[in-house]
C-alpha cells in the first residue's frame, strides 16, 4: 500500500506539545545534585574525565529517560491530532454492504465457515471506513434487512456483524438489490454510493440489476457437497419402503455413508458410490408400518462441505384412513383414479345420503351432484354446481397461465382441453389457479374460518367443466391432479399441515395451536399460523386433542450446489476499483499511541532496572 | 591505640632494608665495610625491650648497672617514618564518629615505630604537620612516638569535610613536604604512610628521598569507600582538601570507570617504588593491625 500523503485532522491539538515545557523544567529541577564530601575528587575526576570524553552517547545515556519522556510525549501530542494517509479506497462516499447469509454461506470449505469469511472481509471494510464515509450493511437471506443503518461508527457497524447468522434458506437477492438501492439513495449529494457484494456467488444471478458502482468481494473455494436431495416413504405388501436420494453436487466423486433412524433407532445404514454432479438413491424396504417418523442423515463423506443439506426427516402419514364420498353419476376415470390412491375409504353414491352430518367425510367429490353439507366441508366440485354463481359458459379453454399451489404439483395442464366450461362467480377466497382464454378452469381455496358454527366449507377445489367433455382424463395429468387434490382436500392428519414444509415457511395452523419444536420448546400459533419454522426435524402440532406432526427440512438444491464464482459480473460493469483508482483516508493514530505506549514502557522499565552495562575491551 | 599484647606480638620483628648503607655510629646491623675485625668499640645503657643476651654481665656485677655491648663491625639503621597527616587521610564517613582511616594509618605508624625502636634502629617519625618526633633510640621511646602521633588528630569537622579549613590544607603538598624532609635525613628506610591523594603527585618527592638516599617504602593506605565506593545516582562530590567539586551521575558504567582508574593508579605507584628498589603495599583499612604488619608486611619482605 503506497502511502500517498499525511496530514492532521486537528492540528491544534499539536500546541498540547508545549508540555514538553514543564517536562525538562521538571527535569531540571529533578536534577539537584545531594553532595557527597569525599577524600579527594582526584580519581574521580580523572575518571569522569575519561568518561564524557567517551563520546555523545554517553551524554545521551545520561539524559535518556527525559529524551525517552519528549518521545512518548511526541507520540502522544501526533496521535491527539489524529494524522492520516491517503490510500487507495475500494470506495468513497456510501458503501452499501450485500451480505450474502443465504444456506450455502454455512460451507466450511473456509475456516470457520464462508459467513465468518464473509463477516471478516465486512470487519476490513469498516476498518478502512474514512471519518467522511459511512456505511449500511445488508443481511440479504430470504426475507433481507438492513443490520444497521447509515452510519459511520464503527463499533456500531462492528456489533451488529457480529449478531449476524447465515440462514437455511436461499438470498433474495432482487429485494436485497432493492433495499441497497433505497439505501444508496440517502448518500450525500455527489459523493455516490457504492454497493459490495459479499457472497460465494452461489445463484446470485440478480446481482447485474445493481446499479452504479459495485463491487464484488468473492467467498469460498470449494464447490464439494454432498447433499439427501428426495427423502420419501411409501406403503408396499412387505411394509414400509423409504426411499434416499444422496446428490453430489461437487467436481469430485465421492463415497458417502448414508444411515436411517427413527428417533434415536438405528435402522440401517450404507456407503453410497456418488459420482460427481450425479446422484444414488437407496431404497429400504420393510420398515415397520407404523413408524412414526424417520430421519436420513450423512454421516460421513469425503467431499462436503455442508452440512445442514446431510439430513433429512419425514413423517409417515401411510396408516391413516381417510374416508371419502363420491356423488357422481358415473364416471370411471374418476372412480378410478380415487380408488387407487391409498389410505383412502371411498364411499359411492349416486344419491345424496338421507342424513350428511351424522357422520361426516373427510372429503366429498360432487360429480355435477349437489347435497346438502356438513358445515367445515371439504369438498372437490366438477361441473356445474349450485353453490356458486354461474354467467354463461366459454368454450375457449386454451391455457394461458398457472398459479403454484400444491394441487398443481406435477400436473401439465398445457394440453387439457374441455367443449365447454362454466364461467364461475367464485367468492373472494376460491382463487383460479389455472386460467384459459376465455375463464379460469381450476379453483382452489380455503374458506376463512369464523367462530360460527355455520361455516359452510373448509377447502374447496372447483373444476367448473364435466370431465366426460374434456380430453383431461385421458391426460396423464389427471390421476396426479386428483392425488393432490386429495391430498390437499383431505390431509393424511387431522390437522392441515404439509407433510414437508421449508425453513422459514409459515404453517397454517389454527391460532392457538401449541407446536413443539424440535429443540423441545413449545411454542403457540399466532393468527398469520406457525412461522417460527428455522430448526430443521420433526415438528408436532397439537390442538384440542388433535396431533399432527410435520417435518422441516433443508430441501433446497440449488443452496445445496455451493459451487463458488471467483469472479462474477456485478452492476452490469466490471469492478469500480479496476476503473478508477479513489483515495481515502485512513488514520494512523493508533499506531502512534500504541508506539508511545511502548516508550513509555521502555521508558519505566529503564527508570525501575538502570541503564544496562556494557563493559569496555580494554 | 595498639593494644599491649599487640606490641608483645611484634616483638623480635626488625626491618628489612633494601640497600645497605654506612651508619655513623655503631649498632646491630652488619657495615658494608670489608676488611674489619669483629672488635669491642662501645657500651651503651641497656633500655627496656633490648636484648638480654648482648647486656655486658661483667659490667653489670661490678657497677650493678646494665650496659649493651657494642662492636666496630655493626652500624645501626636509621628508619623515617613520614606520616601523612592531611584531613584526606583523617576521611570518615557520614555515619561515622571517627575516622577509621586515620586510626588504621595511625597504628601502623605507631607498630612500625616499635618495630624500629625494639630492634635497636633509629626512629625518625615525622608527619606533614612538620611535626616532628626524634631521632630517638631503644624501645622506650615507643611511648613518646604513640603520644605523638596521637596528638595529631584533627579536629572532627575538618575530617568529615563539613567546614573545610585552610589551615590544614598545607599538608596536601607531599612533594614540597618529602623535598623538604630529605635535605637533612640521613640515608637510611623511609616508610610512608600516606592515601598519595596530591594533585601535585608524587615523583618529585620519591625522587628527593631517593637522591638523600633514603629507600622509599610506601604503605599506600586507602579505606573501603575509596576502594570500591557505593555511591549511586546525581551526586556533587566535594574534595574535603581542596573544597574542588565534582558533579557525577554514578551507575554500574561510572563505578566500573572510577576502578579502572583506580587500578590504573595503584599500579603506577607500585611500578615507581619498585624502579627506585623500594616496596609497595597497598593497605585496607578495615584490615586489622596484626594482619597487615605479621602476614603482608612479612610475607613482602619488609620485615622479619
Amino acid at each position: 500500500m503506497k502511502l500517498i500523503a499525511m496530514s492532521l485532522i486537528t492540528p491544534l491539538a499539536l500546541f498540547f506539545g508545549l508540555l514538553a515545557v514543564p517536562i525538562v523544567l521538571l527535569y531540571l529541577l529533578r536534577l539537584h545534585r545531594r553532595e557527597q564530601p569525599v577524600s579527594s575528587t582526584l580519581l574521580w575526576r580523572q575518571a569522569m574525565m575519561d568518561r564524557e570524553a567517551n563520546t555523545l552517547w554517553q551524554r545521551l545515556r545520561r539524559n535518556l529517560l527525559l529524551i525517552l519522556q519528549l518521545l512518548t510525549l511526541a507520540m502522544l501530542v501526533f496521535a491527539l491530532s489524529r494524522p492520516f494517509t491517503y490510500v487507495p479506497s475500494t470506495a468513497i462516499g456510501r458503501q452499501v454492504v450485500l451480505l450474502d447469509g443465504s444456506a450455502s454461506m454455512r460451507a466450511t470449505d473456509v475456516l470457520p465457515s464462508r459467513f465468518e469469511a464473509a463477516k471478516a472481509q465486512v470487519r476490513k471494510l469498516i476498518g478502512e471506513l474514512s471519518p467522511n464515509n459511512d456505511m449500511t450493511i445488508i443481511l440479504v437471506d430470504g426475507s433481507p434487512h438492513a443490520l444497521t443503518s447509515a452510519t459511520n461508527n464503527q463499533s456500531d457497524l462492528n456489533a451488529a456483524l457480529d449478531a449476524a447468522q447465515p440462514s437455511l434458506s436461499s438470498a433474495n437477492w432482487s429485494a436485497g438489490i432493492a433495499l441497497a438501492a433505497a439505501a444508496g439513495n440517502g448518500s450525500q449529494a455527489g459523493s455516490g454510493a457504492t454497493t459490495i457484494v459479499v457472497s460465494d456467488g452461489s445463484h446470485a444471478d440478480d446481482l447485474h440489476l445493481i446499479t452504479g458502482n459495485a463491487r464484488y468481494i468473492p467467498i469460498g473455494t470449494s464447490g464439494d457437497n454432498d447433499a439427501i436431495s428426495d427423502f420419501s416413504v411409501r406403503l408396499t405388501n412387505r411394509g414400509l419402503a423409504a426411499l434416499v436420494r444422496v446428490t453430489n453436487t461437487g467436481p469430485s466423486d465421492d463415497k458417502v455413508l448414508v444411515s436411517l433412524h427413527t428417533g434415536n433407532v438405528l435402522l440401517d445404514a450404507r456407503t453410497l458410490d456418488v459420482p460427481a454432479r450425479q446422484s444414488t438413491t437407496w431404497t429400504i424396504n420393510g420398515l415397520d408400518p407404523k413408524i412414526k417418523s424417520l430421519r436420513a442423515s450423512i454421516d460421513q463423506a469425503q467431499h462436503n462441505y455442508l452440512s445442514a443439506d446431510d439430513v433429512a426427516y419425514i413423517v409417515n402419514t401411510s396408516d391413516t384412513q381417510r374416508r371419502a364420498l363420491l356423488l357422481t353419476k358415473g364416471n370411471r376415470f374418476l372412480e378410478q383414479s380415487l380408488a387407487e390412491l391409498p389410505n383412502l375409504q371411498l364411499t359411492r353414491a349416486t344419491t345424496p345420503p338421507v342424513d350428511s352430518s351424522a357422520q361426516p367425510y373427510d372429503l366429498y367429490v360432487l360429480d355435477g351432484l349437489s347435497m346438502t353439507l356438513p358445515v367445515r366441508a371439504n369438498v372437490l366440485f366438477i361441473g356445474a354446481q349450485s353453490f356458486f354463481t354461474s354467467s354463461g359458459v366459454f368454450s375457449d379453454t386454451q391455457f394461458v397461465t398457472s398459479e403454484a399451489s400444491p394441487v398443481l404439483q406435477g400436473v401439465d395442464w398445457r394440453n387439457v382441453h374441455a367443449l365447454t366450461s362454466e364461467r364461475i362467480h367464485a367468492p373472494s377466497w376460491l382463487v383460479p389457479i389455472v386460467q384459459a382464454q376465455g375463464g379460469p378452469m381450476l379453483f382452489a381455496g380455503q374458506m376463512p374460518a369464523n367462530s360460527r358454527d355455520n361455516q359452510p366449507f373448509g377447502r374447496v377445489v372447483l373444476l367448473p367443466f364435466d370431465l366426460l367433455r374434456s380430453d383431461l382424463p385421458l391426460q396423464v395429468a389427471f390421476p396426479v391432479l386428483i392425488a393432490n387434490a386429495v391430498l390437499w382436500l383431505a390431509p393424511p392428519q387431522g390437522l392441515n399441515v404439509p407433510a414437508n414444509v421449508k425453513p422459514g415457511e409459515v404453517v397454517p395452523l389454527p391460532s392457538g395451536t401449541i407446536v413443539r419444536l424440535p429443540s423441545g420448546q413449545r411454542v403457540a400459533a399466532d393468527l398469520r399460523g406457525f412461522a417460527q419454522t428455522n430448526e430443521l426435524g420433526i415438528y408436532t402440532a397439537e390442538t384440542k386433542g388433535v396431533t399432527a406432526m410435520f417435518a422441516v427440512n433443508f430441501a433446497n438444491p440449488s443452496e445445496s450446489d455451493i459451487t463458488p464464482q471467483p469472479h462474477l459480473q456485478v452492476g452490469g460493469e466490471t469492478p469500480v476499483i479496476s476503473r478508477n483508482p479513489q483515495f481515502s483516508q485512513h488514520e494512523i493514530w493508533p499506531w502512534v499511541a500504541f508506539a508511545a505506549l511502548v516508550l513509555l514502557v521502555i521508558e519505566w522499565w529503564i527508570y525501575q532496572r538502570g541503564l544496562p552495562v556494557f563493559h569496555r575491551q580494554k | 591505640m595498639l593494644a599491649e599484647s599487640i606490641l608483645r606480638s611484634l616483638s623480635g620483628l626488625q626491618f628489612v632494608p633494601p640497600h645497605r648503607r654506612p651508619g655513623t655510629t655503631t649498632g646491630e646491623r652488619r657495615s658494608p665495610r670489608r676488611g674489619r675485625s669483629v672488635e669491642f668499640a662501645d657500651y651503651r645503657d641497656y633500655t627496656p625491650g633490648d636484648d638480654p643476651r648482648r647486656v655486658d654481665w661483667n659490667i653489670y656485677a661490678r657497677l650493678e648497672r646494665p650496659y649493651i655491648k657494642l662492636y666496630e663491625d655493626e652500624e645501626d639503621l636509621t628508619v623515617h617514618v613520614l606520616l601523612d597527616a592531611s584531613p584526606s587521610m583523617q576521611w570518615r564517613a557520614v555515619e561515622e564518629d571517627r575516622s577509621i582511616k586515620w586510626e588504621r594509618a595511625a597504628d601502623l605508624a605507631a607498630a612500625l615505630c616499635y618495630i624500629a625502636l625494639s630492634s635497636g634502629d633509629r626512629l625518625v617519625l615525622e608527619t606533614s604537620s612538620h611535626a616532628r618526633y626524634g631521632p630517638k633510640r631503644g624501645v622506650a621511646a615507643t611511648s613518646g612516638a604513640i603520644e605523638f602521633i596521637e596528638r595529631e588528630v584533627l579536629p572532627s569537622e575538618v575530617s568529615d569535610g563539613s567546614v573545610p579549613s585552610q589551615a590544614y590544607l598545607s599538608g596536601s603538598n607531599l612533594n614540597g613536604w618529602w623535598k623538604r624532609y630529605a635535605v637533612d635525613a640521613r640515608p637510611g628506610l623511609c616508610i610512608i604512610i600516606s592515601d598519595l591523594f596530591d594533585a601535585q603527585g608524587y615523583t618529585e618527592g620519591f625522587n628527593a628521598l631517593g637522591s638523600s638516599r633514603l629507600d622509599v617504602n610506601v604503605l599506600h593506605t586507602l579505606c573501603p569507600e575509596e576502594l570500591d565506593p557505593e555511591f549511586t545516582g546525581d551526586l556533587r562530590l566535594r574534595d574535603i582538601e581542596t573544597s574542588s567539586l565534582q558533579d557525577v551521575s554514578l551507575d554500574d558504567s561510572a563505578l566500573n570507570q572510577y576502578r579502572q582508574r583506580l587500578n590504573l593508579w595503584i599500579n603506577e605507584i607500585a611500578e615507581s617504588c619498585r624502579r627506585r628498589g623500594g616496596k609497595y603495599h597497598l593497605t585496607n583499612t578495615s584490615d586489622s593491625v596484626e594482619k597487615i604488619v605479621l602476614r603482608d608486611l612479612r610475607r613482602d619482605g619488609w620485615v622479619q
